[in-house]
């Protein structure tokens, strides 16, 4: 039983190398494996060998597979149709990264600092080192700018302080400003004063007014 | 040489490989940091995906839809991939080309389960392989091609899908005990045995040295 385990074992791994050999391109069918030799390390006649000690059957069905069996290509049309759709998801799985990229970082207005390193250029400590979007390697263009203190501790001067203008900071100060404008109406004593507000008041006084002398009459 | 897809015969004395260079890892890191990037990697494996979805299902709609939600999936989970490449994939290995195929797979399976009949053998395509300029050649080609498809066809499913991932796909066995989940000695004897079997249905051997041309009322039995 166990014999013919490993018998089994042995011809399929006998079988395994042979068709190696023959999708390397080593044995391009029987008879040529017989005189070809090898491509690859061993005796020359090494596959011949190997193809003789396997079973025939088997040896000209894995030639007659390799010649048969062709690999299927899609239309191109399909192909084309998949690449646009799968850009499409390509550019979906991009916009969490660049949530917010519309947002820049800017130094904020302290002045140039006694400390700024002078390698960073003339402009480093009226402007904190910005470099230009893009040219910050890793980043990939989703940062419009990055700090060159934010890049090495040793060099970030003691005065600039990153702000961050846009996307998540503006949407929440426009929220604060909505509600800081909605306090102050609600809050805001007497009348409203809109334009809306003031017409609506006037029509109803001549409405008033008209029927005032009406209404003396009967 | 190295040939891809090839178990490595490195002699012992070469010192052990401290990492296994996946020949993809360029490309899925370049699609990682990028998914734009991903391109490259499908314009590689279309053709491969396309193949075996095609030759497990036999119908090219559905292949394409194996073939789209394969690569979809893919490009949706790329972050998450982890290259996991041993010594015993063999040189030119791709570990990407495994996990690839995995989802394929799983793709196919769902597709088989979602469908009410089976398929004809694909004899369209036999007529791709034939020389469209020698019309009794082709002819005999078609049948030939149209005979093996079939009788391939016929193998039980982990026999079959064995066979087109080494014969179409042309992948080593350790990439193909990764796909298939088994191990490599047991993978091997699968190819063994749908070998034997595929002769059995052709024929082969009763002949001698060629393909005894099978029976037709045989084979469409």
């Amino acid at each position: 039983m166990t014999l013919d385990r490993d018998s089994a074992a042995t011809d399929a791994l006998l079988t395994d190398l042979y068709v190696d050999a023959l999708l390397a391109g080593a044995i391009l069918d029987a008879a040529a494996g017989r005189t070809a030799g090898l491509r690859r390390g061993g005796t020359p006649n090494g596959f011949a060998d190997l193809a003789d000690s396997i079973d025939p059957s088997a040896r000209r069905v894995a030639e007659r597979l390799r010649r048969d069996l062709a690999r299927v290509h899609p239309s191109f049309r399909f192909e084309e149709r998949l690449a646009t759709r799968l850009a499409e998801a390509a550019v979906a799985l991009r916009l969490p990264l660049a949530a917010g990229a519309e947002g820049r970082i800017v130094p904020f207005p302290g002045g140039p600092s006694a400390d700024v390193d002078p390698g960073l250029g003339p402009d480093a400590g009226a402007s904190g080192g910005l470099i230009p979007a893009g040219s910050a390697p890793g980043l990939n263009g989703v940062a419009a700018g990055v700090l060159t203190s934010d890049l090495d501790p040793a060099h970030r001067p003691a005065a600039a302080r990153p702000l961050l203008i846009g996307g998540a900071l503006t949407s929440a100060a426009l929220s604060i400003a909505g509600a800081a404008f909605v306090a102050w109406r609600l809050g805001r004593p007497g009348r409203a004063s809109t334009p809306m507000a003031r017409a609506a008041r006037a029509v109803r006084d001549a409405r008033l007014s008209a029927a005032s002398p009406a209404r003396g009459l009967d | 040489m190295s040939v891809p897809g090839r178990r490595s015969t490195a002699p012992a004395e070469l010192p052990t490989r401290i990492a296994h260079l996946d020949r993809d890892r360029p490309l899925v890191e370049a699609a990682q940091r990028d998914p734009l990037q991903f391109d490259a990697l499908y314009r590689r494996y279309l053709a491969q995906v396309y193949s075996y979805a095609y030759y497990e299902l036999g119908d090219h709609h559905e292949a394409e839809d194996v073939t789209e939600r394969t690569f979809l999936a893919a490009l949706a989970n790329l972050a998450g991939f982890e290259e996991r490449a041993r010594p015993a994939d063999g040189d030119g290995a791709s570990t990407f080309r495994v996990w690839l195929f995995q989802i394929a797979r799983n793709a196919v399976a769902n597709q088989r389960r979602g469908r009410r009949r089976h398929p004809q053998a694909p004899l369209e395509a036999a007529a791709l392989v034939a020389d469209p300029l020698d019309v009794e050649g082709g002819a005999q080609v078609r049948d030939e091609v149209a005979a093996a498809w079939k009788a391939v066809g016929r193998l039980p499913s982990d026999r079959r899908r064995a066979i087109v991932l080494r014969f179409v796909e042309e992948m080593s066995t350790a990439e193909i005990a990764g796909v298939l989940g088994r191990s490599e000695g047991a993978v091997r004897v699968l190819i063994h045995r749908a070998l034997r079997s595929v002769a059995r249905d052709l024929g082969a051997g009763a002949g001698g040295s060629g393909f005894a041309r099978p029976d037709k009322r045989e084979r469409s039995s």
